[in-house]
């Protein structure tokens, strides 16, 4: 939660216009633009291979994660995310962000459905390149909004159960919160079919009250992450905390609170691990 | 997760059906990446010279997650021009 990471001086400091720049108008191509000479393309394949897979995963996650100056303007450089629950995301909004703040169409659902769905909301210096690209600029959506405007986006995103996340572009210029779901989300993808660290679960993790929950089951389909499955035996859910990344959208649809989101380091068996 | 299949999955897009020089254009039809459940494609455009990288004309589709394909076919069966073949 450090305001420094907004800030357009860190922006210039970064080069974040250049890099933006170049990546926003090839976007779109992430997936067949090589990275260091690699496309993601059969990537897939590439990791299965063991020792060529560690290779390559240790490559591009240090690609992702290069924060030195001699950063070269191509691909996902310096660009990863993080899961938020709602009330980070908003609060981030409405005190954090750098103006202007507009909404535009995902990059990642046009690029995997083909659908043009207003999702991502951008910051600063990004929303004035964002300005530049007609295909991501929605129809009848102020641009720029106020910072409440936002927040009531973002919250009624979350109401239909997209997972709010943070985005650094490049770290440690944070540019963007946007509203995902899996397996549409580049990020999520990554790390959840290919285990590639373009993003990471949340600083929190969730708990059940085992007497709370009455097995409604409300919470299994609200999971983006297949962390949560419904146990007839005991007629109660069961929790995965691996798979957990901490969004608090199963807690959401909870009718009888029995689900709660606790600090990630809390809790021994995942503490440290995002 | 990467999921254990015999062998290698291949598909093909016959870029003289559906892309930039093609009858169809894909940012219209999105039906093989609305189908696939996984899902394997991507919708990207293509760079040309002369071509407004802001605004660009020229787009295609590409199969890029192939080791995520479950092999069910349904892309197959969409493809209103019998552009791809999937085999293994
Ligand atoms: S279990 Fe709950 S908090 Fe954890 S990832 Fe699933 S929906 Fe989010
Ligand atoms: S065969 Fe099925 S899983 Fe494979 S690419 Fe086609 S639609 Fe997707
Ligand atoms: S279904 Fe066929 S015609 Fe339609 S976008 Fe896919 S490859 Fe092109």
């Amino acid at each position: 939660m450090n305001a420094r990471n907004y800030q357009k001086e860190l922006a210039e400091e970064t080069n974040a216009v250049d890099h933006l720049n170049e990546i926003l108008k090839v976007f779109d191509r992430s997936g067949v633009t090589p990275v260091y000479g690699m496309k993601f393309a059969g990537v897939g394949y590439k990791l299965q291979t063991p020792i060529i897979g560690r290779v390559v995963k240790r490559i591009i996650n240090g690609v992702l994660h290069n924060e030195g100056p001699k950063r070269k303007h191509i691909g996902v450089d310096g660009h990863f995310g993080q899961v938020l629950p709602i009330e980070d995301a908003s609060y981030i909004i409405e005190n954090l962000a750098a103006e202007p703040l507009t909404l535009n169409y995902c990059v990642c659902r046009y690029m995997c459905r083909g659908e043009k769905d207003a999702r991502c909301i951008i910051f600063g210096v990004m929303s004035e390149i964002a300005d530049k690209i007609p295909r991501y600029i929605p129809e009848n959506v102020k641009r720029p909004m106020d910072r409440e405007e936002t927040t009531r986006y973002l919250e009624s995103f979350s109401e239909e159960g997209l997972v709010s996340t943070i985005w650094f572009h490049p770290v440690p210029y944070i540019t963007a919160i946007c509203s995902c779901e899996n397996p549409d989300c580049m990020g999520i993808r990554m790390r959840q079919d290919y285990d590639i660290g373009l993003l990471y679960k949340a600083e929190y993790v969730v708990q059940l009250n085992p007497d709370l929950c009455e097995g409604l089951g409300d919470c299994v389909s609200a999971c983006q992450f297949g962390a949560l499955s419904f146990s007839p035996t005991k007629n109660m859910v069961n929790v995965d905390l691996d798979k957990c990344y901490g969004c608090g959208n199963c807690r959401n649809v909870c009718q009888h609170n029995a689900l709660t989101l606790v600090p990630r380091n809390d809790i021994k068996q995942v503490a440290g691990r995002y | 997760m990467i999921a254990v299949r015999k062998g290698k999955t291949k598909i093909t897009i016959d870029y003289s059906k559906c892309g930039p020089h093609g009858d169809t254009d894909p940012r219209e039809c999105t039906k093989c990446l609305r189908q696939c459940d996984r899902p394997v494609f991507h919708l990207h455009h293509v760079i040309v010279n002369g071509d407004n990288p802001w605004d660009p004309s020229y787009w295609q589709v590409t199969p890029i997650y192939t080791s995520q394909c479950t092999r069910c076919m349904r892309c197959v069966e969409v493809c209103p021009v019998n552009a791809i073949t999937v085999s293994w």
